[in-house]
């Protein structure tokens, strides 16, 4: 362990319990400021892997492709970003922490398709990474994607999808992935590998925070929408005078 | 002659290594703590003294080092050379050691304390018990040096 982010670590506050915080303990800007303090060698290998963890576990992506008319590319896009950073960082603790939130995402992803309806793996698109990948699709069928051993919590995701209960499985995920930081934060207090996981934990405190702001702004829009279209309808069927 | 030189080479680096050793520990301790107190002072608005002062407390080892030294000094012979480079060496290597590690206990000491000042006492422990073994080592390194020959 080497402490070269001394300065860094002791000048951000504390996040404390993944869902007990209402907002971060530090802002987003306030944060910036204080990454200045990083190596730029750093910087970089750290961007690459927050392009990826910064992306949502219940399917951010795909609806990113789905607004571009192409269901389906915004996962590709993700995985294409995901080779690449495996090509270029070779750091040992950010290769385990993508790795860790893609097979989260590979079997997110499986289990929602199933939820959907579809009887069979998907063939000729890009929907998940890693090893786990030929596993689900030989054991599509199963409840537990014959990973039941290995990860124990998709019993309660599968549960958590059929009642429909999202912000649940969201939880569930987040619950996952801050315990997956405890882990690997063991004695890590001042080198890069500490800023890596403050970031991480902050990303999750940040967005499971915003997550009711974020729904009732999507609501809100959708109302909005709604609402200017029926008015739009009323004012083409006027007749005019 | 040249066995003679040896030891004499030998027995200086005993006496002059644990100041030596103790100062670069020390540098280190207080740099890695001193850091941590800069990080601090960044989020707070006030206790500034105590942060910068309990960056300093690594620089102890560098005083037992001192004393060491003093202890240690005298005409080295063959016959003493060896027991000079050994309580010197060994008594210096734990102070440089136990800087770096008791300056790795005050930055965290100080990064725990800043969101939180009423743990700061109790924050001081594992720093204090680090420092209790290097004493351990000082104590020791002076009643060993007591049964060194003077010449």
């Amino acid at each position: 362990m080497s402490p070269r982010y001394t300065t860094l670590m002791a000048s951000l506050p504390p996040l404390g319990g993944l869902f007990e915080a209402r907002e971060p303990a530090i802002s987003r800007l306030k944060l910036q400021s204080r990454l200045s303090l990083l190596h730029p060698h750093d910087r970089q290998r750290l961007n690459g892997a927050i392009r990826i963890l910064s992306q949502g576990l219940l399917g951010d992506a795909s609806q990113a492709g789905e607004s571009s008319g192409q269901p389906g590319r915004g996962d590709a896009l993700l995985l294409e970003e995901a080779e690449r950073f495996f090509r270029e960082v070779d750091h040992p603790l950010l290769r385990q922490l993508v790795r860790h939130r893609l097979d989260l995402r590979t079997i997110v992803a499986a289990l929602r398709r199933r939820h959907r309806g579809e009887a069979e793996a998907p063939r000729g698109q890009a929907w998940g990474s890693g090893p786990l990948v030929a596993t689900i699709e030989r054991h599509w069928s199963e409840p537990s994607l014959g990973l039941a051993g290995l990860f124990p919590w998709i019993g309660e995701a599968v549960l958590l999808l059929e009642t429909n209960d999202l912000i649940g499985l969201e939880r569930l995920l987040f619950s996952l992935i801050w315990r997956e930081l405890d882990r690997l934060a063991q004695g890590h207090n001042f080198d890069f590998e500490a800023v890596v996981i403050y970031l991480a934990r902050w990303s999750l405190v940040e967005r499971w925070s915003n997550y009711d702001a974020t729904a009732a702004a999507q609501r809100f829009r959708q109302l909005v929408s709604a609402g200017l279209g029926r008015f739009t309808d009323t004012l083409a069927v006027c007749p005019a005078r | 002659m040249n066995d003679h030189l040896s030891l004499t080479v030998l027995g200086w680096i005993g006496i002059y290594a644990p100041v030596a050793l103790g100062a670069i520990g020390a540098a280190i301790g207080c740099t890695i703590a001193g850091q941590a107190a800069i990080g601090a002072m960044m989020e707070v608005s006030s206790g500034y003294g105590r942060f910068v002062g309990l960056s300093a407390l690594p620089s102890s080892m560098s005083i037992y080092g001192i004393v060491v030294m003093f202890i240690l000094n005298r005409s080295v012979t063959p016959i003493n050379a060896g027991g000079l480079f050994g309580i010197g060496v060994l008594s210096g290597l734990t102070f440089l050691v136990s800087a770096i590690y008791q300056g790795l206990c005050c930055a965290s000491a100080i990064a725990g304390s800043k969101s939180k000042p009423e743990i700061f006492g109790l924050a001081l422990a594992p720093a204090a018990i680090v420092e209790g073994f290097a004493v351990f080592a000082f104590v020791f390194a002076l009643v060993a040096a007591g049964g060194i020959p003077e010449s």
